[in-house]
């Protein structure tokens, strides 16, 4: 039998752990919410202390030890919070974000192949004294106030019966709905996993308890579950969504009708393996690498190529008279099928807007820290979707304008009150769905606003007249990084950079409203999707390309003394021959062939591409490196140039070329041959 | 033909233990990702063995052995628990609860094989 090797399991290691780090951080600023409101926190201490503790198994199993001995420290000091009732020590959330980001950078490491640093000795010193500082725990309370039936009564933690209470107080009903599984039930796709899913859509889930039953017709599987959930729906309205029957829904509380004096107990805190959670997981969830789906649209556009073809061999039979009427219906089906098809692929590609929005509390809490501000964030992504690609490299342009909205655009709360504004400014951070193909993202603030006068004298130039000039005007390179501009103008730093992530990279439009005393809105439009190719970056004729690494065979140094010029053709030709492997391959000069001044480096290169089978050197004069970019197709007619393909922006705005050398190839072979 | 039902909420972990059990003859392998999908398995379908993590949302591993235990067929389904280092309290519960054999994070393949062949009474190098 072959030796298993969980290093095996790294990239989906890697994803899961992400996944984890995200709930982490999600955690640790509810419970940050939860201290300062003085609401309960056990809930969010468990959530968290499981997801490290997840962390820390799977991170044990593939051998990264340094983020295990930070997890093992942080489950310490949750245990000890756990003990405390949910209490945690002063400072205790911030220790706990800085070791999140410590094992975030530790999986990066990994992720890039880099050694996994050590853990840093302070922090851990840090997580140290957390676990010292021990708080007695509150005496929790037990309530008759439920009517609950005595075997789930048995299973419900004080905490979750806490959860129900305050549930009722704030004028929801707890209910209790039975569910039992059965073979047939199963086979009909009902189990507890789909109950749970659409009970989570109008109620939210505070515990299940599974309960043994005799055998019977109503529980077939001796088995049946009680699930306790709060909601504002009706019994009706709860029994349609999730498929059972209203006699299997009992009241357990309601408001205004239950809740009498609760009773002091001490109940004891059960173990923290014990801990539930009531959000809906995730379930029958593929995880793909983007790779292969991208295969799968490459397959698709080979289709659609063969369609073509199909698509003018008909036109061919019509012409000579043939009746094609029945195969041009079948041709337009297969377009729409086609059409269907692509947008299907795409649609895999889509990760829901809320999870870019997830670490945006976490970025406005360190501002919140470091600028004395007091921001009240709004976030909603509603039910909008966009590629993972567009979400990913939106980000950074999504932190930029956030950024600025709180340092720069939101006053101190003594200007702010002193200007007849609430102290806490606003922050509304929004993704919507706009028309078909494109997402917008709304940062809106009601901050001081922008005065275009002071950004012009800063600029040297006359005042802008309209938002969209003003906004043209703090785009420009030079002057957003000056930071008196910033900080007199309530915005600019970095818009330079958010203008080239938003329009240059994605392709996309960004518009701004400002009124001074009343705040500025930013909305940047970006396509829902992108098409990313890994490309080699090369220089040649002292100009930068790229080229899609899958056209390439091979790299090779240009020796010399190894090319001769190939019979009859003359000097100046492009072409000339070189051995490789004892076979002589064509050698284009690029850089003639793209009309190109020569610069004659000292060590050049070759790029060997394949063409029709027979292989085809490109002379550059050095690569520069290998990465993913987004490829724009070039769009004006004009610039439509044959072995061209599009543009793309490698991060320093400069578009440059994606040249396609195979079509090159084409026409260097033709014009040898015009010369021979 | 052994039927072994692995209950984790990690799905890479799932996926861990089954590369780690592959090579038993004939084993037959079904995922449950959370507790209570993994009562629900177990009160409908016959598995020769168990492999259970403690740590789940929903419901914790604690809570689906004593449920389990407490069902006439199912008292003496072998079951493996799983968990990870930090959690020393938890080997005296889980045996207590019912738990056939305790196993904690990191383990090696060889070892949760050794355990496994070992409750299925497999013979050595079967």
């Amino acid at each position: 039998m072959s030796r298993v090797d969980l290093r095996e399991f790294l990239d989906a290691y890697l994803d899961e752990v992400d996944e984890h780090l995200a709930n982490a951080n999600t955690q640790l600023l509810a419970l940050d919410a939860a201290l300062r409101a003085g609401e309960p926190t056990l809930r969010a201490v468990r959530e968290l202390f499981r997801a490290l503790h997840t962390i820390k198994g799977l991170s044990a199993m593939v051998g990264v030890d340094p983020i295990v001995a930070i997890a093992h420290r942080m489950e310490a000091s949750l245990r000890a919070a756990d003990r405390a009732g949910g209490q945690l020590p002063e400072g205790a959330i911030d220790v706990m974000l800085q070791a999140v980001a410590a094992i975030e950078q530790r999986v990066r490491a990994l992720a890039s192949g880099h050694p996994v640093p050590a853990p840093p000795g302070p922090l851990l010193a840090a997580l140290d004294t957390l676990d010292e500082v021990r708080t007695p725990a509150p005496v929790a309370r037990t309530t008759s106030g439920l009517a609950l039936d005595p075997a789930v009564n048995a299973k419900i933690a004080a905490f979750e019966r806490d959860a129900l209470e305050r549930g009722i107080a704030s004028g929801r009903r707890a209910l209790c709905v039975r569910f039992a599984p059965s073979p047939e039930r199963a086979a009909a796709g009902t189990n507890i996993n789909t109950v749970r899913e659409r009970l989570g859509v109008v109620s939210e889930i505070v515990k299940v308890v599974p309960v043994s039953a005799p055998r019977s017709a109503e529980a077939p599987a001796a088995l049946t579950f009680a699930l306790l959930v709060l909601t504002r729906a009706s019994d009706e309205d709860v029994a349609r969504e999730v498929g059972v029957d209203v006699g299997s829904i009992d009241v357990v509380g309601e408001p205004g009708t239950s809740a009498p004096a609760p009773e002091p107990a001490v109940v004891p805190v059960p173990e923290l393996h014990d801990e539930e959670r009531d959000d809906v997981q995730r379930r029958g969830v593929v995880r793909v690498d983007v790779a292969r789906l991208d295969e799968a649209l490459e397959r698709l556009a080979q289709l659609v190529i063969s369609r073509g073809v199909l698509a003018r061999e008909i036109a061919v039979l019509a012409s000579r008279g043939t009746d094609v009427r029945g195969l041009q219906i079948v041709l337009r089906e297969q377009s729409r099928q086609l059409r269907d098809m692509r947008a299907a692929v795409l649609q895999l590609r889509m990760v829901p807007a809320s999870e870019v929005l997830e670490r945006v509390p976490l970025v406005v809490r360190g501002l919140r820290k470091a600028t004395g501000k007091a921001v009240r964030l709004e976030v909603d992504a509603g039910r909008t979707e966009l590629d993972k690609a567009v979400a990913e490299r939106l980000f950074p342009a999504l932190v930029h304008l956030v950024r600025n909205a709180v340092d720069h655009a939101i006053e101190a709360p003594d200007e702010r009150r002193r200007a007849g504004k609430p102290e806490e400014g606003l922050l509304r951070v929004t993704f919507e769905t706009r028309g078909t193909g494109q997402v917008a993202l709304v940062v809106q603030d009601d901050g001081r606003g922008i005065d275009a006068a002071r950004v012009a004298a800063r600029a040297g130039v006359e005042v802008p007249t309209t938002d969209a000039a003003l906004l043209q005007l703090l785009c420009r390179p030079g002057l957003s990084t000056r930071d008196q501009v910033s900080t007199t103008s309530g915005r600019g730093i970095g818009m330079d950079v958010v203008r080239r992530i938003v329009v240059e990279e994605l392709g996309g439009d960004l518009s701004m409203t400002t009124t001074p005393g009343r705040g500025t809105t930013i909305v940047a439009r970006v396509p829902l999707t992108l098409s990313i190719v890994d490309v080699l970056t090369f220089e040649c004729g002292s100009q930068r390309f790229v080229v899609p690494m899958a056209s390439i065979d091979e790299i090779i140094e240009i020796d010399p003394t190894q090319v001769s010029a190939p019979p009859r053709t003359g000097a100046g030709s492009t072409i000339a021959l070189i051995q490789r492997r004892g076979e002589a391959v064509p050698l284009v000069r690029l850089d003639r062939t793209l009309g190109l001044a020569s610069a004659d480096p000292e060590r050049p290169k070759a790029l060997v591409v394949r063409r029709d089978g027979d292989a085809i050197a490109f002379a550059i004069d050095r690569t520069l490196g290998q990465q993913e970019v987004v490829v724009r197709p070039l769009e004006d007619p004009l610039l439509r140039v044959p072995g061209v393909t599009g543009a793309t922006d490698l991060g320093d705005g400069r578009p440059t070329l994606v040249v396609d050398l195979v079509a090159l190839s084409r026409i260097s072979g033709e014009t040898s041959e015009v010369r021979t | 033909m052994a039927n072994i039902l692995v209950v984790d909420d990690s799905k890479v972990m799932r996926d861990m233990v089954v590369a780690c059990l592959r090579g038993l003859p004939g084993a037959v392998f079904a995922h449950a990702g959370s507790g209570l999908e993994a009562i629900e398995r177990l009160s409908m379908e016959r598995f020769d063995l168990v492999v259970l993590d403690l740590n789940m949302p929903d419901i914790g591993g604690i809570e689906v052995l004593e449920f389990v235990r407490g069902q006439d067929h199912l008292k003496t389904v072998p079951i493996i628990v799983v968990t990870t280092r930090g959690d020393e309290g938890a080997r005296a519960s889980s045996l207590e609860a019912g738990a056939s054999r305790f196993m904690v994070k990191p383990f090696s393949p060889e070892e949760i094989l050794a355990e496994t062949r070992a409750l299925l009474g497999l013979a050595e190098g079967v």
